[in-house]
């Protein structure tokens, strides 16, 4: 059970959060939509106020130390609300970072990207990071935001190399993607590495993994009560639609996979704080992050469909959710790739 | 084997893990290997005994009280024992009387019927049944119409209750029986207690599409019971049944169908040789998941209940989240079976492998204690406030 001092610090970050992300108007997130870099970076630092990227960092390194059960909290709380400001990657390269271009990091005065992936439906680096002295040769794939960036610690499976985005050598290749946000292939040849450090990134990128399945359930949540309330007010026949059965019945199948999801999340983070970084822990976060990308597709999928047509319009905000879970689902590793790797940590052989 | 190295004064002052432990090494010592894990729900012949060996350990009664001879299980405690039991395989003994009239009685009944009652259910020497339903009282359950009339110092009960679950094993039934055909239909009802050898009862099987006979229709051709019979107030049966939540309604939304069915699959998988065969781990691995993320939703409700909290439409969440589950995975073994699918007996004679009669019992599983549509109406109003 979750004992109450955690429970208290949940409902805290909960707090702030909704002080800070819009449920009810969606008018910022659209406006942003198909801009460069995609979020609003004085936003960003208010992000960085609240101690939001510092929150799973241990106090001697300028963080607050929380578990990861409040993480995904916050991070649902984001996904409510399809705030596009980098909050889970720019935590990913907190956990990574040290010294002076930490403290900067946290403080929002500088933003640091993580590009740490080799090939698409992979979970981590295929490698070690190839350098040559202080020399970074490397080609990182779907770096989120890249536009927005300062600068990039490129991850390999072994260390971490902090480059200027502006530096000599590095090249940015950005595709728009379906939330209107964008992600980037950057290269990197010969660049210069401001630091270096030798670091598995395996841990900080489970915890990325969980936080995107929280904010994938708050992308659900917020189809769910868009939906229900269209439901309610939407009349056809002469009757409220939320008077037909079937669609009740779609609306319960709505609810069931996000209690379901947010089950699944929470006993992931909980064993995570408990046991800390073991595999059982780590084939839980894969099962917590499938789950999410598959119900976050079937939730926005049905709540469209219960919309009817102004559900197909651009003009209609429950649109907004689909395209955001289509983005969400696949990133830190879609469905297959999280069962593909929980089935290797728990082989057949192992009694369920 | 001494069954009273098992007796505790007091199983609430063992830490959990210590319980836990305990609950392991009894269901170690004493559980019956034969009927370890069944594929469908076993006659009083088969698991009587096992019925027998709760009943001398003090082990029957999980959530009774210890004043009425039961284990006074906190919830925490009483989730302990359900959890344990289910990872066991344990075979469910006939346990209406434990489960359902049990607390009905501890809560609405007369002293004297507590007195009479209680220690015959634990002794074995009462096995009970559970008269709700009947042919036009189904998911309208309160459209019940067996009724009984007073007449003198007895009530006078004609009818027809139908899915009465092992009634042919039992001893006594306990009913609903419209007492009031005025009102509401849900306020003419009471709760009443009948012997069933008593004259005017007819009890005919149903043969199920197990091809067995768990079910029965009981019929009542004025059948006369004694006025103290009635448990509570008349015409206020209807709402002691629904008050009684807890134990029974968490029990039937934890794992233990679906993780039979998919320790079966995994059997299955390697008596076909299957088990590096990349369609069949894929499967495998999605059900596995479903049944953990199954198991993170009713430790959550668990939580709840741990808690003290009134548990409210979220159990209907673990009932439609497991059967459908559960129905999944005998649904994929049966066609992974292919042609041997379709035999009426189980493969290599093996309880271990029959996925066929496991496919068939998980029909059932959607549509008794509420079918998955009925449970959806609910939900949609009591959650989602729908109209």
């Amino acid at each position: 059970m979750i004992d109450e001092d955690t429970l208290s610090s949940i409902e805290m970050i909960r707090e702030s959060a909704q002080g800070v992300v819009s449920r009810d108007d969606l008018g910022r997130i659209r406006r942003l939509r198909y801009t460069s870099p995609g979020f609003d970076r004085a936003v960003w630092r208010g992000m960085c106020e609240m101690g939001w990227p510092a929150l799973r960092l241990p106090e001697d390194r300028g963080g607050v130390e929380l578990g990861l059960l409040s993480y995904v909290a916050l991070a649902e709380e984001l996904g409510r609300g399809l705030v596009p400001e980098p909050l889970i990657p720019a935590s990913l390269a907190a956990a990574l970072l040290d010294g002076a271009s930490l403290d900067r990091q946290l403080s929002g005065e500088r933003l640091v990207l993580p590009a740490w992936q080799d090939a698409r439906g992979t979970l981590a680096p295929m490698g070690p990071l190839a350098l040559d002295g202080d020399r970074v040769t490397a080609t990182k794939l779907y770096v989120p935001m890249a536009a927005g960036a300062d600068a990039f610690l490129v991850i390999g499976a072994d260390r971490v190399a902090l480059v200027e985005a502006d530096a000599p050598g590095v090249t940015v290749a950005g595709a728009t993607l379906q939330d209107g946000g964008s992600h980037a292939t950057v290269r990197f040849e010969n660049a210069p590495a401001v630091r270096t450090r030798d670091i598995d990134p395996s841990e900080a990128l489970a915890n990325a993994q969980l936080a995107t399945a929280g904010y994938l359930l708050g992308v659900m949540r917020t189809a769910q009560e868009m939906t229900v309330a269209y439901l309610k007010d939407r009349e056809q026949f002469g009757r409220k639609i939320g008077t037909f059965q079937i669609l009740q019945h779609m609306a319960v199948d709505i609810a069931l996979e996000i209690e379901v999801t947010s089950a699944s999340i929470a006993q992931a983070a909980q064993q995570w704080d408990a046991e800390g970084a073991t595999k059982a822990a780590y084939a839980s976060i894969s099962r917590a992050k499938a789950r999410a990308s598959g119900g976050a597709m079937k939730v926005t999928r049905d709540a469209v469909q219960l919309h009817g047509g102004i559900g197909f319009t651009d003009e209609h905000d429950i649109g907004l959710c689909l395209r955001k879970a289509m983005v969400e689902a696949a990133r830190f590793g879609g469905a297959e790739q999280h069962a593909a790797r929980y089935a290797r940590l728990h082989p057949m052989t192992e009694e369920a | 084997m001494n069954r009273d190295d098992f007796a505790r004064d007091d199983y609430n002052a063992l830490s959990d893990s210590d319980f836990r432990d305990l609950v392991r090494r009894f269901l170690a010592e004493n559980h019956p290997p034969e009927i370890r894990h069944p594929a469908k729900r076993l006659h009083w012949e088969e698991a009587g005994p096992w019925y027998m060996i709760l009943a001398e350990a003090g082990w029957l009664a999980p959530n009774w009280p210890t004043e009425h001879g039961g284990m006074g299980l906190t919830p925490g405690k009483q989730l302990i024992y359900v959890e344990e039991f289910e990872k066991f395989g344990a075979a469910r003994t006939p346990d209406h009387g434990m489960m359902l009239l049990g607390p009905l009685l501890i809560n609405y009944g007369s002293e004297e019927q507590k007195a009479h009652f209680l220690p015959r259910i634990l002794s074995g020497e009462h096995i009970w049944c559970q008269g709700y339903s009947e042919p036009n009282a189904g998911s309208d359950l309160a459209n019940l119409r067996t009724e009984a009339v007073p007449d003198g110092d007895e009530w006078v009960v004609n009818g027809q209750k139908i899915w009465t679950t092992l009634a042919g094993d039992a001893d006594w039934i306990f009913c609903l029986v419209r007492t009031d055909k005025t009102g509401k239909k849900q306020q003419g009802i009471s709760f009443l207690l009948i012997p069933l050898d008593t004259p005017g009862i007819t009890i005919r099987p149903i043969i199920n599409l197990e091809l067995d006979d768990e079910f029965s229709e009981v019929f009542f051709d004025n059948v006369r019971v004694p006025k103290g019979n009635i448990v509570g107030e008349v015409n206020q049966g209807w709402t002691m049944a629904k008050n009684l939540l807890g134990f029974e309604r968490i029990f039937l939304g934890g794992p233990r169908q679906a993780s039979g069915a998919l320790n079966k699959l995994r059997r299955l998988g390697e008596h076909y040789g299957l088990l590096e065969d990349p369609p069949f781990v894929r499967a495998f691995t999605g059900f596995r998941m479903e049944l953990e993320d199954h198991q993170a939703i009713f430790s959550r409700v668990a939580d709840k209940l741990r808690r003290g909290e009134r548990l409210g439409a979220e159990t209907s969440f673990l009932k439609l989240n497991q059967t459908s589950l559960y129905q999944r995975i005998t649904e994929y073994g049966l066609a992974l079976m292919a042609e041997e699918g379709s035999h009426l007996e189980p493969l290599e004679g093996s309880n271990d492998l029959a996925m066929p009669t496991q496919f068939l019992n998980a029909r059932a599983s959607t549509i008794y204690g509420g079918t998955t549509q009925v449970q959806k109406n609910i939900l949609a109003k009591a959650v989602l406030d729908l109209p």
